[in-house]
């Protein structure tokens, strides 16, 4: 793996957080409601590594930015459930922001530079 | 509704939460795969292939689920105990009555217990304050089942053949007249090999310690000083390092300054002089007067140190027949030594310290079962909306710990006062007790003993509390509980009334031995009589001859002077401190170990018997004829008469000791028999002894002495005090430049000399009263209960007839049931652990059939006493008034 893509997954890596607080904005969801609206909000611009999501859940989970329960999916079968917490709340708002200053930055370089 | 519906998802395993989300997720996505037109198994394979390593990611999930889980579970228990806090603080403050008797028991109990152990963790537990202590270890040899002290020819062997040390050091304790300003005082020093500071292994805090170089003859006019002797006579000063002081008048350059931590014991040796020992010295395998010390070498154990000591031993006694015959080396850690039998002393002490803590904790737990029968409603209900058994019991233990804990805190500072009283009333002796108080070891153990009281005092009455009968006690309006035969209440009294039987035969014990001491026989007359020490120094009077007139004059100015019965001067006198021994071997026989008689040397002045007033038992005393160059003469006390010749009459008979060789024995021939004294105290059996006249001492014997003499004079009025003056004129008139020092009444030395066991008595004496009085507290307790519960019964047996006196009895005899069960098992506890006293009483055995009796009358009538109090007040009660209630 080179350089370049490390830092690549990383960055995705953050994202990712961020877009899983965001699609719980509205309301709790399970997981793979999660992985489809990401895909349908970005026309499958952006396509959810399902394999780092699940764990992703279960890290903000445990740092309390989400919390999950038991429920009723659409088709009546059992499934768990996210919702955001206040905590999440408000680490969604710093990696909006964060988000928002580095999308700027980035846009200066490529956009002026082009 | 959100904390219920969490932890009810906390109780499915991680892994089966982590393998349903997955399937749900394979099943929609593939659900979705075949919505679009994808065959079954095409759909469900993509759907996997999206997922990627489904094991792999559900271990990574099950992993951080786990910790999760982990963190929520102490973050809620954490939260659950932070309201459990908050609720029992509200509930003890709405009973303040409870709490305070509650508190203030565990109060007295934890405090008592801290304050012993803070004394225990100065004394005995905390380790000595320098690097790697445990590895310190004292070498010394078993002579005759005691530790005897090393010759300089056998350190010097361990130096040369024990590899099992990194280094090994030697010391021998001198006392130093040290003139520093206007004030000449005597200071106790210790003339060390240069190796002494490396096997502590403490660095000097200004200037240097000596080297190998100065520890040698003639170069050794150099002093170490002890932080305690540079703050307490030279002002602190760091410049005194260079300059020179006088000890024994004589010039000593001083070299450097220990740390403070280099003074182990408040009574340990102030400076530090080098041994410089001679060729001569070294040679010589018989002078036993050395402490040795030794660092174990990296990396070897005590047992290969021992072993190799164990070997070096059989070598020796080949290598230098008749010096080191059937020897042992003994080998023991250096703190060991210095704490001595206080060990035992104070665990025993700290032992029945915990029985007063224990005994506080029945009276608590007694309060609680009281408290649980009259929340019993509460509780009820608490079940009643679903709290768990397991939730209340947790409930009612954390409200015994917020009252143990307060208690704890109560008795800090009950400790915080008791340490300082403690420490200032104790003997003198007891090794670094003054530096006893509350440090956080000592805070730990108050809150360790906080939390263990809580769980003793605490965990029955939960449990039992917690167990009430939720229907019945709803039902019956709040009366409920388990009236009737209560085993477990029955359990405390008798278990009260057992512990405090043990503690009061350790005191009654205790206490009929310090009588018994109060009585003994010392085998002098210690009334009327002073003493005080002297020591001519070295540096002017370097010859026998001269010695022995200055102090013979010294004794004849004092028996001259008015108001003096008889006065004398002897190496070794009673209850002083000091002197040496030797072993007696009668002439003829072969020497071993078993032949010789080891005693104690004392060398007199003509009257010293008649001023102790030691009886003589057989053949004449000493006499001006038994002068230097007459026929060599010795007294022996009865002790050493039994040891030298059992079954005979000792008179006439000749004992070499002390002097002489095989081809010049030097004989003494025994001229007398006295009584036997005490000479370590009345609580120490009589040892062998001897007596010389001092014109007939050995030359050699001025060495082991090191030229200190006791000076004892009897007043013809009784009053030792008035005579201090007149000795000390004598002392000036003969040379004003030595001082007096150690100047004691005989009487004074007897008080101190069983300030020990007057101290232990009366600490047990202390203990045992509370536990008294808090087991007769815990009785009366109960049977107030009991008697409560039955008013009804009572009542209507009144009403049918029943006399007063009847129902006194009845309840009483209810009530001795427990009482005559628990002195049932304390005497047999007692019985067991009372041999841990063996050691610290006299005249008495453990099992002493008056103590058993007495401590089992008074306890007895205590708890009969606690027992008819309430007994009487049920019968005082009006049928009528009981009869209406029901």
């Amino acid at each position: 793996m080179t350089l370049m893509q490390k830092t690549t997954n990383a960055l995705l890596h953050g994202t990712l957080d961020a877009l899983i607080l965001k699609t719980l904005d509205g309301a709790p969801r399970h997981g793979y409601a999660i992985a489809r609206f990401i895909e349908d909000t970005t026309d499958e611009a952006v396509v959810v590594e399902e394999g780092s999501m699940y764990p992703a859940l279960y890290r903000m989970e445990r740092r309390g930015w989400i919390e999950a329960e038991w429920g009723t999916s659409e088709l009546g079968r059992r499934a768990k459930f996210y919702r955001l917490t206040d905590a999440g709340r408000a680490q969604l708002a710093t990696e909006t922001a964060m988000w928002a200053r580095f999308a700027a930055g980035v846009s200066k370089v490529l956009l002026e530079t082009a | 509704m959100k904390q219920s519906l969490r932890s009810w998802l906390w109780r499915v395993p991680v892994d089966q939460e982590v393998d349903e989300e997955l399937a749900f997720h394979l099943e929609m996505r593939t659900r979705e795969l075949i919505a679009a037109g994808m065959d079954p198994a095409a759909a469900r394979e993509t759907a996997i292939n999206r997922l990627g390593d489904v094991a792999r990611l559900k271990r990574a999930c099950v992993d951080i689920g786990r910790k999760r889980d982990r963190e929520m579970r102490l973050t809620q228990w954490l939260e659950e105990f932070r309201d459990d806090v908050r609720f029992a603080a509200r509930q003890l403050a709405h009973a303040p009555a409870f709490t305070l008797v509650a508190a203030l028991t565990l109060a007295l109990g934890i405090g008592a217990t801290t304050a012993i152990f803070s004394v225990v963790h100065a004394v005995v537990l905390r380790p000595l304050p320098f690097p790697e202590p445990d590895r310190v270890m004292s070498v010394g040899e078993d002579w005759q089942g005691r530790v005897s002290s090393a010759s300089v020819g056998n350190f010097t062997d361990y130096r040369t053949h024990l590899k099992s040390f990194s280094s090994l050091a030697a010391k021998q304790f001198v006392s130093y007249n040290l003139a520093e300003g206007d004030q000449p005082e005597r200071i106790v020093g210790g003339r060390v090999t240069h190796t002494w500071f490396d096997v502590i292994g403490i660095a000097p805090l200004y200037g240097r310690v000596f080297t190998a170089d100065e520890d040698k003859p003639g170069n050794d006019r150099v002093v170490v000083l002890s932080h305690r002797l540079w703050t307490r006579r030279f002002g602190a000063n760091p410049s005194i390092v260079g300059r020179v002081v006088r000890l024994n008048s004589e010039p000593y350059a001083v070299l450097g300054v220990m740390p403070p931590q280099f003074d182990i014991t408040s009574d340990s040796e102030e400076l530090w002089t080098p041994v410089a020992f001679t060729a001569a010295q070294m040679a010589e395998h018989d002078e036993h007067f050395l402490e040795c010390i030794g660092r174990l070498a990296p990396s070897v154990s005590v047992e290969q140190a021992r072993a190799e000591l164990r070997t070096l031993y059989p070598q020796m006694q080949a290598q230098y027949p008749g010096n080191n015959q059937v020897k042992l080396g003994v080998l023991k850690p250096f703190q060991e030594t210095l704490v001595g039998d206080y060990r035992q002393r104070l665990l025993v002490l700290l032992g029945a310290v915990s029985l007063v803590l224990l005994i506080a904790c029945g009276n608590v737990a007694n309060l609680l079962l009281a408290r649980g029968g009259l929340r019993a409603r509460e509780i009820a209900l608490r079940a009643a909306v679903g709290a768990g058994r397991g939730r209340i019991v947790r409930q009612l233990l954390t409200e015994t710990l917020v009252l143990a804990l307060a208690g704890a805190a109560l008795g800090l500072a009950l400790a915080w006062v008791a340490v300082p009283v403690l420490v200032a009333s104790s003997p003198e002796g007891v090794p670094r007790l003054e530096q006893a108080g509350l440090d956080s070891v000592v805070l730990a153990f108050a809150l360790g003993a906080a939390f263990l009281s809580a769980l003793v005092a605490g965990l029955a009455p939960a449990l039992r509390t917690a167990r009430t009968d939720l229907r019945a006690t709803l039902n019956e309006g709040g009366r409920g509980g388990t009236a009737g035969r209560d085993r477990l209440r029955t359990a405390l009294v008798a278990l009260e009334v057992a512990l405090a039987l043990m503690l009061l035969v350790g005191a009654g014990l205790l206490v009929r031995s310090a009588l018994n001491l109060q009585r003994i026989d010392p085998g002098f007359d210690p009334r009327g009589v002073l003493s005080a020490r002297i020591t001519l120094p070295e540096a002017r009077y370097d010859n026998p001859t001269r010695l022995v007139r200055t102090f013979e004059e010294l004794a004849e100015r004092l028996a001259q002077a008015p108001g003096v019965e008889a006065a004398a001067l002897n190496s070794q006198g009673p209850l002083v401190p000091g002197g040496s021994s030797n072993g007696l071997l009668p002439a003829g026989k072969p020497f071993s170990s078993d032949a010789v008689t080891q005693s104690a040397l004392n060398i007199v002045t003509l009257d010293y018997f008649r001023t102790m007033r030691i009886p003589l038992k057989r053949g004449r005393l000493f006499t001006g004829d038994d002068r230097r160059g007459a026929p060599l003469v010795m007294v022996v006390n009865e002790s050493a008469a039994r040891g030298l010749f059992p079954g005979e009459d000792p008179i006439g008979k000749q004992v070499g000791c002390c002097e002489g060789g095989p081809d010049n024995p030097r004989y003494k021939t025994i001229i007398g028999v006295v009584g036997d004294t005490r000479s370590s105290g009345p609580a120490e059996d009589a040892e062998p002894e001897f007596f010389l006249p001092i014109e007939q001492s050995p030359d050699i014997a001025w060495r082991w002495i090191q030229n200190s003499m006791t000076l004892v004079a009897r007043s013809r009025t009784g009053d030792a005090g008035a005579l201090i003056n007149i000795a000390r004129g004598a002392v000036r008139a003969i040379d004003p430049t030595v001082p007096l020092f150690q100047v004691r009444t005989m009487e004074q030395r007897m008080q101190t000399a069983l300030a020990q066991a007057r101290f232990n008595t009366l600490l047990m004496l202390l203990l045992g009263s509370i536990g008294l009085v808090l087991a007769a507290i815990g009785v009366y307790g109960v049977i107030a209960y009991f008697v409560a519960q039955r008013q009804q019964e009572i009542g209507i047996r009144m009403a049918l007839g029943a006399k007063g006196p009847d129902v006194v009895r009845m309840v009483v005899r209810q009530g001795m049931q427990p009482v005559v069960l628990g002195i049932a098992l304390g005497l047999a506890a007692a019985l067991a652990a009372s041999r841990l006293l063996t050691a610290y009483v006299h005249g008495v055995t453990t099992t002493d059939p008056l103590t058993f009796a007495a401590v089992v009358a008074l306890l007895g009538t205590v708890a009969l006493v606690a027992t008819a109090l309430p007994a009487r007040r049920a019968v005082r009660i009006d049928p009528t008034r009981v009869l209406n209630s029901m």
